[in-house]
């Protein structure tokens, strides 16, 4: 169903808009208080038109969704209008959303893997959200799973009759899709559709989304985190920050000059994954909660142009070009010295460090092999797979889920034992860390270490930082003469302020915990840093500060890095290697440079083509 | 780094939203509960010194007495003063479940710890320990054991520590294995954190609501099952003021002076409930320190 080229976007903007929110607003209510979840949301989306509303986590982007949708969770009201066909949605009665959820507006969520009932067949799904009237026989009904099905792309019938937990990913998501689709829908909502998928899948079901699209004449509300993402799918783009717009423009002009500070702090903050790039530019501070920022411009604690005026009411949108909006107060002033600093980003090219081989590697992996048993299945994560870090060395391993690469750093570190090949680092032979001595496990410890990807679960949240970092000083420098002073120069070299020793993880944004998380490894001292994931579970504008911290801990200590991660553009920027894994085994070694710009391996070609990119290309080349 | 001025601003903010979330109000029903408790914990330390009269001074010439000026409970069939007897009670009705509830918290949390976090044989063996003691039908072993080796309180409370502590060892183990394979854990693995030391003082701190709860639960029931034993003669001589005996014994008086049996049967319904209401308040208090918004 994907055609080789899309037809150029339906959408007649002088046509009136199909839906339009007007001052939607979203609070949680509690017995005591009531917090702001969005204030006065103003989109208009017209008929056959995609519209991208791009945030960070806790904007609120998922909750204008489900409040469009009338799928506000307990506990949570919507006050302004959300108009449809002449009608206020936020006023229909539970048993008229019924006739309108599926078939007027369909909706499709972020997770495949718990969205589609696991106890049903994917036939059933679809059959199920098929419209009731007119009757189908149950022929009529089979025949027209199996069109739907083939609509997105699916052409195998047998699909109908699996269950979800018997597809991939990627798959689910298209049954996913057919059953939003199953009743027609005039509009389409889409929630982070491809945010649980691998890479290369994600390009396949956008490009899939937007073909249905284009095909049906539906206009479409695409729900991401993912600037990238949003200018490669959408015509327009609205951005939400802490609960209120801040910008709104056509995905050309967002690109290439945008209107507001915040989008132009996530432009600049993104690592690139086309050339390697003179430092990130990151925003300081992470993402308030609305109510915090109240009264004021959202962005003005964050914001290097932030002046009293900002602070004084709280900037709606303003039209400040045609088809442009911002809440920038300032931005006649500014505008000049924000594109000054966008063509700096873009011009300033970092000379790349040559890859050295290393000598003697400090950690050297030879056909190391994992097998997974489970009763009688037995699943092989490594098969076979050689590397080689460095001292002092950047390393990247790149591979999507089930490539065997987070097996791999678990083995390193000793979480898991290799089921065969040969493991030394740092000169002492690691494959099976239970035969070693305590002495040798102590020397290994203070060589590798790992930042694990999830902040949130990697700090005990039962303690405070200061007892979480002084056990690990007694564990990795127990000759330390004063435990209460290295918790604090600890603190201090991830850009944290010795006080915060006292509090508890909780009290602590995603960026803050990975720093915490990063001054626990030090402790130990290591020279190289095994680093699963570090960034892909923290908000976008955070992303770069921890990636310029572990540049600078590199320059400072002398650091290696292992970074096993999906991105290329993080691979780009910060390792000097790189290996590529598919499916257990490396596919494709060499330097970062040579590797990305002339892959040889058809799968490496593959995941290059899988980074985002504005230009209609993008989308229309997927399979 | 960072400029530190906006990102030590938001994280106060966060810290004093934690403050308030703290010092939130404890409901009314949450202080009868602990104002019950403090009572019996009273009773059960100074009841010979609260009682009005002696409990075991018998006054046979006004047995069976409804409550009036002197005795306000009334007196029972050998003319014995009820509420002294239900103040001295709660000495029995709050030591043996006391060391019952604290015997299975320390046994049941070091085994359930050791079977959750390290599997295998250590594991299989205290499982299949546990599933053995589930298959015993209690009442019968209670029965059994008094039976052959003479009833006593005491040996009441060691049989049903026996008991109580197999559930005790799979609630922390399931809590436990909820906890093992958290990044927190593995960290604390990869700095080469000893075993015990994880066991302890990693994993053991975010068991603890379910540990205490849980202990709140046993103490409870522990109450309502000795209270039962003695009402079916296993365990006290029948001189002892106890809440369960006085059941039993005053079953008899129901239409002559029922609050003698009626006060003991409502102080045991009221300690359980009071108890209980303890674990879930505990329960919630130590959840929101961890991870808690």
């Amino acid at each position: 169903m994907i055609p080789e080229s899309l037809p150029a976007a339906t959408h007649d903007p002088s046509a009136a808009p199909v839906l339009q929110t007007e001052g939607l607003r979203i609070d949680r209510v509690r017995p005591d208080r009531r917090d702001t979840i969005v204030t006065a949301i103003d989109l208009t989306l017209d008929p056959g038109e995609t519209i991208g509303i791009v945030g960070e986590s806790g904007s609120g982007k998922s909750m204008t969704a489900r409040a469009i949708m009338g799928l506000l969770p307990r506990g949570l009201v919507a006050g302004g209008t959300v108009r449809y066909q002449d009608r206020n949605l936020l006023d229909l009665t539970e048993r008229e959303w019924q006739a309108m959820r599926g078939s007027e507006i369909g909706l499709i969520l972020q997770d495949p893997f718990t969205m589609l009932n696991p106890l049903m067949a994917c036939g059933k799904i679809i059959s199920e959200s098929l419209l009731r009237e007119p009757r189908l026989s149950r022929d009529a009904r089979r025949a027209e799973v199996v069109r739907r099905l083939a609509e997105v792309g699916i052409r195998d019938a047998s699909v109908a009759g699996r269950y979800p937990f018997q597809l991939s990913g990627g798959m689910r998501q298209r049954v996913g899709i057919a059953a939003a689709l199953a009743r027609d829908p005039r509009v389409l909502i889409a929630d982070e559709p491809t945010t649980a998928l691998d890479v290369t899948t994600q390009r396949d079901v956008l490009a899939l989304i937007k073909s249905i699209q284009a095909a049906r004449g539906m206009s479409l509300i695409l729900i991401t985190h993912d600037l990238r993402v949003a200018f490669a799918v959408c015509d327009r783009v609205y951005v939400l920050y802490a609960g209120s717009l801040i910008e709104m423009g056509s995905s050309a002009e967002l690109d290439a000059e945008p209107l507001h500070p915040y989008s132009l702090g996530l432009l600049l903050s993104e690592p690139s994954a086309e050339r390697r790039t003179g430092g990130l530019v990151a925003i300081p501070g992470s993402v308030p909660a609305p109510d915090e920022v109240a009264g004021s411009c959202t962005f003005a604690p964050r914001c290097n142009w932030a002046a009293p005026a900002c602070t004084q009411d709280s900037p709606r949108l303003a039209e400040v070009a045609p088809g442009r909006l911002s809440a920038c107060v300032r931005l006649p002033e500014i505008r000049a010295e924000m594109a000054a600093l966008r063509r700096r980003g873009e011009q300033d090219d970092r000379p790349v460090a040559a890859a050295q081989p290393a000598e003697t590697p400090l950690i050297k992996v030879q056909d190391a092999r994992k097998v997974f048993r489970n009763g009688r299945r037995t699943v092989t994560a490594l098969d076979g797979v050689s590397i080689e870090v460095g001292e002092h060395e950047s390393v990247g391993i790149v591979g999507e889920s089930g490539s065997g690469k987070t097996t791999l750093a678990r083995i390193l570190v000793g979480l898991e034992r290799a089921t065969g090949g040969q493991i030394s680092v740092g000169g002492i032979p690691a494959t099976n860390w239970a035969s070693l001595s305590e002495r040798d496990r102590r020397r290994l410890r203070s060589t590798i270490q790992i930042v694990f990807q999830d902040p949130y679960s990697s700090l005990n949240p039962m303690r405070s930082i200061g007892s979480i970092l002084r056990e690990a000083i007694a564990i990795g420098a127990p000759d330390m003469p004063d435990r209460g002073a290295e918790v604090g120069n600890l603190l201090r070299s991830v850009g944290l302020p010795a006080d915060y020793a006292r509090r508890k993880p909780v009290a602590l944004s995603g960026g803050e915990r990975q720093r915490v998380a990063i001054a626990r490894v030090l402790a130990a001292r290591p020279r190289v840093l095994v680093c699963d994931e570090p960034v892909s579970a923290l908000d976008m504008s955070v992303q770069a500060q921890i990636l310029n911290l572990l540049i600078s801990l590199r320059a400072e200590r002398g650091l290696g890095y292992l970074f096993i991660t999906h991105d290329l553009s993080i691979v780009r920027q910060l390792t000097e290697r790189l290996y590529v894994m598919h499916s257990g085994r490396v596919v494709e070694s060499g330097p970062t440079e040579d590797v990305l710009s002339s892959p040889r391996d058809p799968y490496t070609a593959a995941l290059l083509r899988s980074v985002p990119r504005p230009e209609p290309e993008w989308l229309a080349a997927s399979k | 780094m960072t400029s530190a001025d906006p990102v030590l601003l938001l994280g106060e903010q966060r810290l004093r939203a934690g403050a308030r979330a703290r010092r939130r109000v404890v409901s009314p029903v949450i202080w009868l509960a602990f104002a019950v408790m403090a009572g019996v914990l009273l009773m059960a330390l100074f009841g010979a010194l609260l009682a009005p009269q002696s409990p075991s001074a018998q006054h046979l010439a006004i047995v069976d007495a409804p409550p009036s000026g002197a005795h306000w409970l009334g007196t029972d069939a050998l003319g014995r003063d009820v509420l002294s007897r239900v103040i001295a009670g709660a000495r029995t009705a709050f030591f043996g479940p006391l060391v019952i509830a604290a015997a299975s918290f320390v046994l049941g949390n070091l085994l359930g710890l050791l079977a959750g976090y390290r599997g295998g044989l250590a594991d299989a063996v205290i499982m299949r320990w546990v599933d053995f003691m589930w298959s015993l039908p209690s009442l019968v072993i209670l029965v059994v054991v008094a039976g052959t080796v003479g009833s006593s309180y005491w040996l009441a409370v060691a049989v049903l520590i026996v008991l109580t502590v197999p559930f005790d060892t799979r609630v922390i183990r399931g809590a436990t294995l909820e906890q093992v394979p958290r990044p927190y854990v593995e960290a604390a693995k990869t700095l080469g954190v000893p075993r015990w030391k994880i066991m302890l003082f990693h994993i053991w701190p975010n068991v603890s609501p379910v540990a205490v709860a849980n202990t709140c639960l046993v103490f409870a029931g522990s109450l309502v099952t000795l209270a039962g034993l003695e009402f079916l003669g296993l365990g006290l001589p029948p001189g002892i003021p106890d809440w369960g005996l006085m059941l039993s014994q005053n079953e008899a008086l129901l239409f002559t002076n029922p609050l003698a049996t009626i006060a003991p049967g409502a102080m045991i319904v009221l300690t359980a409930i009071a108890m209980n209401l303890i674990g879930d308040w505990l329960y919630e208090l130590l959840t929101s320190r961890g991870a808690g918004r």
